[in-house]
């Protein structure tokens, strides 16, 4: 069995992952592997991570999440990154950082809108 | 023993010892707890912090130990935090390379590391010696708005 760090919520044919937890290296790595996992078990075509509660993306966290969108788009899935605050989008884009392979949306609702859109 | 690489640590205000994973969020807590004592603006404090998580790591990752030391600068009017991430590790060849985005030597990482905090920070300075270990100090002006 998988362990499970954040709650997956599976809403029509997406996974919601919500990461209101402090992200440390192994701690992404667990998500990483668990919505994997989750992508595998449900039919699904699009994961949306929601990063609102999140409060520092540094360059690991921002190349594991990339990763991760890579991961999916072999698995046959679309990843929307939704709600980066201010700060940490302003910090990335200071750094340097482009998350590849990613979708970005303002807030779920965005973020169901632009899967939505996607044409298979 | 060099003198180059070496600093006083009674000078600083607070320091965390890195040694295991944990400790890169420990750290990114506390200077993030500091920055904002000090009056700096939320975007500056999440910049602050993201140094420092990259700082702790290079220390965890390639040495598996070292320190992160912090400290408020007053320069006339300006307020700065600095912050120094010290190790006895086997240091870095060529500096120049590791400081231009893009260089890794561990895999899963951008390779972002060092030219991410130096396009984070307003002061930039790093010292190391093959054998002996390395010392990077970076500080960030508070801005008035």
């Amino acid at each position: 069995m998988q362990e499970r760090v954040v709650p997956i919520i599976k809403i029509y044919d997406c996974l919601v992952v919500p990461i209101q937890i402090e992200l440390d290296d192994t701690t992404v790595e667990k998500i990483q592997k668990q919505i994997l996992s989750e992508i595998e078990n449900n039919d699904v075509k699009g994961v949306i991570i929601d990063v609102s509660m999140v409060d520092i993306i540094d360059s690991y966290i921002s190349y594991t999440l990339s990763e991760t969108a890579t991961m999916a788009r072999m698995m046959g899935c679309y990843t929307v990154l939704c709600g980066i605050q201010p700060q940490v989008a302003l910090t990335l884009a200071q750094m340097g950082v482009n998350i590849k392979g990613i979708y970005y949306a303002m807030n779920l609702e965005n973020a169901l809108e632009i899967l939505a859109g996607i044409e298979e | 023993m060099s003198m180059l690489i070496s600093i006083k640590p009674e000078e600083y205000d607070f320091f965390v010892r890195i040694n295991e994973e944990k400790d890169i969020v420990i750290a990114r807590q506390m200077v993030k707890d500091i920055a904002k004592k000090l009056g700096f603006s939320l975007a500056d404090i999440t910049k602050i912090s993201t140094v420092v998580s990259e700082l702790a790591r290079n220390i965890y990752r390639y040495v598996g130990e070292g320190f992160i030391y912090i400290r408020e600068r007053k320069e006339g009017k300006d307020v700065y935090i600095e912050l120094v991430a010290y190790d006895r590790g086997p240091g870095i060849e060529d500096i120049d390379l590791a400081i231009t985005g893009g260089f890794t030597t561990t895999k899963g990482s951008l390779g972002l590391g060092l030219s991410g905090v130096r396009r984070l920070m307003d002061e930039f300075s790093i010292k190391s010696e093959v054998g002996k270990g390395t010392l990077v100090i970076v500080a960030k002006r508070r801005r008035s708005f």
